[in-house]
């Protein structure tokens, strides 16, 4: 293989990687035979349900559940009085997820039941009986006695003064030292960037709350058998789940196994225990006996989370020659009452500037709590930063594709070199396939008549790093290979991809690869399908058991009898002084009918850099589908607060707005595929890549059709319309 | 669609051998809770009623608050058939009912007397996929799954009423089936795969 001067290498064919294979399991899903967790259903099982706040902020002065626990059925009833057991992943400080450290040091912390509840749906009490309508039943039987608290729903808002303190220590979150400070960075300095400028640019964008709306409901069986329990709940991660739960209930990892088979749908935060997994523990050492806890759609909605909502602030200076002198971003992210994730707002690191600032407040406010959710900080950050950028480029009369190849980064921080570079690549190629130059309007709105078209375009580089993960191989006596990874494939295809690196590596067809996941008994470390790490992190370690494997077969030749040959590895690969990432570009045409206010997209062009492609079927589908939850984004999806009540009023599926098949284009996909040398045959991450461009690129199009910047998401009809007001 | 005769003996070993039992069928086991349920009182009235699944013929006793969708999953065994929503958004639970697609679960299993349903395991024959499965598996048309039974029972509804949609009779037919993982795309070319239509370009939707 030969690097060209971008760091790319001509793929190497290989046998069963890179070829488009139908999943594994395919007909476990078709036929309904897959078992996920809401299907498990155990001997004896008792089912529960949770009484949740009907207040967004509220002290508890009593609760009566004398009547519930007398009713007929019910085995058990818990509240803040007799369950005191901490969520230690239901926030943390600074948001730090995955760092036992820092949710030992946490102050501001979640129970499973908290007093005072800070938002509506926070579970109150939750009943265990023989069936789900008795437990629906004793429910309302429960009697609360709330003393309700003022509340505060907005983020830039709950910073005031005079706000509701949603905690002691007031409602800016605190950091990983539990400080109550801004994040902040900074490179150059913003002063000299904008005396240095020709010309500078001022604006303000929002986004919405997002939620992740998985099709699988919340839900946990959770069994003790003497000391040791079982737990099957829907989790892209069974082994910090696993974790998560020893730690939080006080037992060694040994005596906490967690099975996720099967899980429907994930798209973000779910690598690690959930407080249904607690609920459902804890009613289960009660009573005895196996509880399985069910959420109901609305429930998810406001007891699960969504991507938080900004606000952001941008400052941009430019010289005479068109090039970045000072970009600035201050930003405010709604938390919800608790700290789940980082708050984090991505962006700035798609321009080439030498001086950057960077001041995020993550704030709590009185709303359902907010986590991640498939690509956590990037597409309200691509979002606004693209759309100040492509708003510069108009006002400064250069054609926004070649403001953004002039002004986007090079170097990783404008210092550190990318494994490769095919920014420009996905850009300039994916112009010429999109027809920017026909699809684009030089005037923005220059359309005759109501129905208007026109063409965005964005672009993203996104990290590909790598990290620690385990796999083992396992060869018999009949040729046969078992392959054991603690994947529990989402849905992004993770066990066929794992069975094919791994058939690759081995130089044998697929056929001969069993795959073991999703059971913590049965697994070794993964690290949990969040952050699209699994393709090249436990991939890695895919490659390099097969590796081991064959040494031993080459040493100790092929096993024989009731023999196995086992290889077990848990590699920590890093990447020595570069920056690894994937690159892509998004190609909207918008048509908007001005008078009706609604858009359409009529094409859409998603270009992606992502390594070599593992399983082209799979891939592509996780970039259309991503491309559209981001179109979902752009014109659809918000958690619409009652601001008198506090109440939530768009849960649910109808209340969210999610696209449906009338609503959703073709997304063309094409993948430009090199191999920087690193990862599983060069493989880098895809599952949140396709979600990252979509706002941007449809905004930019509807300005392009309309002439109408569009600042706040969602782009709904109402928002169209009144623009044209 | 006919009656498959293979399903003849079947109904007649049932009505042979089931008594009175809350809930029963000759090629159901008797489930565990439903022994713990009747420790308890019940609290509900219950309604006996003649229920057909998948050529399958049930005597049940229901409680008269229990949905479609509960008396498959959690009394027959049935769980190919998802809950999404349990309140008419999603159609994670769409099955057919004398050969329409209904939610589960907004059917009152009392409703259900005398009726006819199909369910996601009732599609493959005797070991042999569906053509709309094999499309499904083909064309990558479950991401996550758990749409996945009520999109192929909606898409079989369909076919069965229209051997040669177009694009666009696909997706109206089958508004009504959520897809999170927003697989639309893939899921349109399954359905048209496994059908008789010519293969022709497709059209995308996207209106906001």
């Amino acid at each position: 293989m030969s690097q060209d001067a971008n760091g790319s290498s001509t793929l190497s064919p290989l046998t069963t990687a890179g070829k488009s294979t139908p999943r594994i399991d395919s007909v476990e899903r078709v036929t309904g035979k897959a078992r996920y967790s809401w299907d498990v259903k155990l001997p004896g099982m008792l089912y529960a349900r949770v009484l949740r706040s009907p207040h967004p902020h509220a002290r508890i002065r009593s609760i009566d559940v004398s009547k519930a626990a007398s009713m007929p059925g019910v085995k058990a009833v818990i509240t803040h009085e007799n369950a005191r057991v901490v969520w230690g992943a239901g926030s943390i400080a600074g948001g730090g997820q995955y760092n036992d450290e820092l949710k030992k040091i946490t102050k501001q912390r979640r129970y499973i039941f908290n007093n005072p509840v800070k938002f509506v749906g926070e579970p109150v009490a939750a009943v265990a009986a023989t069936d789900r309508h008795a437990a629906e039943q004793a429910l309302l039987a429960i009697v609360v006695d709330y003393e309700p608290l003022a509340f505060v729903l907005d983020p830039e808002e709950a910073l005031k003064p005079e706000a509701e303190k949603i905690w002691p220590e007031g409602n800016l979150s605190l950091n990983v030292r539990n400080e109550a400070v801004p994040n902040v960075s900074r490179r150059g300095s913003i002063e000299a960037g904008v005396a240095a400028a020709a010309k500078t640019f001022e604006d303000r964008y929002s986004t919405a709350f997002n939620h992740n709306a998985q099709m699988e409901p919340r839900c946990c069986v959770a069994h003790w058998e003497g000391d040791k329990l079982t737990v099957y709940t829907p989790t892209g991660g069974i082994v910090n789940c696993r974790d998560d739960m020893a730690r939080d209930l006080g037992i060694p990892r040994d005596r906490v196994r967690v099975i996720c088979q099967y899980m429907g749908g994930n798209f973000g935060n779910k690598n690690q225990n959930q407080d249904a997994d607690l609920i459902a523990a804890t009613l289960a050492k009660m009573t005895s006996a196996p509880v399985k806890l069910e959420f109901s759609r609305k429930e998810d909605f406001v007891g699960m989370h969504g991507r938080w909502p900004t606000v952001q602030y941008y400052t941009v200076g430019v010289d005479a020659r068109g090039s970045l002198t000072a970009l600035k971003m201050r930003a405010y992210s709604g938390m919800g009452p608790y700290r789940k994730n980082s708050g984090g707002i991505a962006g700035l690191e798609l321009y080439a500037c030498p001086n950057v600032e960077s001041t995020l407040y993550p704030v709590y406010t009185n709303r359902t709590v907010s986590g991640n959710y498939r690509g956590p900080s990037d597409p309200q950050g691509f979002y606004g930063v693209q759309s100040m950028m492509d708003d510069v480029a108009y006002k400064l009369g250069i054609d926004p594709l070649e403001f953004a190849i002039q002004n986007m980064s090079r170097k990783f921080r404008d210092e550190v070199p990318y494994t490769n570079y095919s920014l420009e690549d996905c850009l300039r190629q994916g112009a010429a396939r999109f027809g920017w130059r026909e699809r684009w309007r030089r005037e923005p709105g220059s359309d005759a008549g109501p129905i208007k078209r026109g063409a965005g375009v964005s672009f993203m580089i996104f990290r590909a790093s790598l990290g620690r993960s385990s796999a083992i191989i396992h060869l018999n006596a009949q040729g046969r290979y078992t392959l054991f990874v603690g994947v529990t494939d989402v849905g992004g295809g993770a066990k066929t991809t794992m069975g094919m690196i791994a058939a690759e590596a081995l130089g044998v067809p697929l056929s001969q690869v069993d795959v073991v996941w999703g059971d913590t008994e049965r697994c070794p470390y993964s690290v949990g399908e969040s952050g699209s790490r699994t393709t090249m992190m436990t991939g890695g370690a895919v490659v390099e058991a097969a590796r081991a494997l064959k040494q031993q077969l080459a040493e100790k030749g092929a096993p024989t009898g009731d023999n196995v040959l086992i290889a077990s590895t848990s590699p920590s690969p890093t990447i020595d002084g570069k920056s690894r990432n994937v690159f892509g570009a998004h190609f909207v045409e918008a048509e908007v009918d001005v008078e009706m206010g609604r858009i359409r997209i009529t094409k859409y062009l998603a270009m992606h850099e992502c390594g070599r492609i593992i399983n082209p079927l799979t891939a592509k589908d996780q970039i259309r589908g991503a491309a559209l939850q981001g179109i979902g984004m752009a014109l659809r999806e918000d958690m619409i607060y009652d601001r008198r009540t506090g109440h939530p009023v768009t849960t649910g599926y109808y209340g969210a707005r999610h696209l449906t098949y009338l609503d959703a284009p073709e997304i063309d996909v094409e993948f430009i595929e090199v191999d920087d040398g690193y990862g599983p045959f060069g493989a880098k991450t895809v599952g949140e890549s396709g979600i990252i461009l979509g706002p941007a690129a449809v905004a930019n199009a509807i300005f392009n059709a309309t002439g109408k910047r569009m600042r706040d998401l969602p782009i709904t009809r109402d928002k169209m319309l009144g623009a044209f007001a | 669609m006919a009656e498959d005769p293979t399903l003849q003996v079947s109904r007649r070993s049932f009505l042979g051998t089931t008594g009175a039992v809350v809930v029963g069928a000759a090629t159901v086991p008797t489930l565990p809770d439903t022994a713990a349920a009747a420790a308890d009182p019940p609290t509900a009235p219950r309604t006996r009623i003649v229920l057909t699944v998948n050529g399958t013929e049930h005597r049940l006793e229901v409680e008269d608050r229990w949905t479609l969708v509960e008396v498959l999953r959690d009394h027959l065994d049935l769980t190919g058939t998802k809950v999404g929503c349990d309140r008419g958004e999603c159609g994670a639970c769409t099955v057919l009912v004398d050969d329409a697609p209904v939610y589960a679960c907004s059917q009152l299993a009392v409703w259900m007397d005398g009726r006819r349903v199909r369910t996601v395991e009732g599609l493959a024959r005797n070991g042999v996929l569906d053509p709309l499965q094999e499309a499904f598996i083909a064309h990558n048309a479950a991401q996550c799954g758990f749409c996945t039974s009520g999109q192929l029972m909606s898409a079989k509804a369909l076919l069965e009423r229209t051997a040669t949609p177009t694009t666009d009779e696909v997706r109206r037919s089958m508004v009504g089936n959520l897809c999170r993982c927003a697989n639309y795309n893939a899921l349109v070319e399954a359905v048209m795969a496994a059908s008789r239509a010519p293969r022709a370009a497709t059209s995308g939707g996207g209106a906001a």
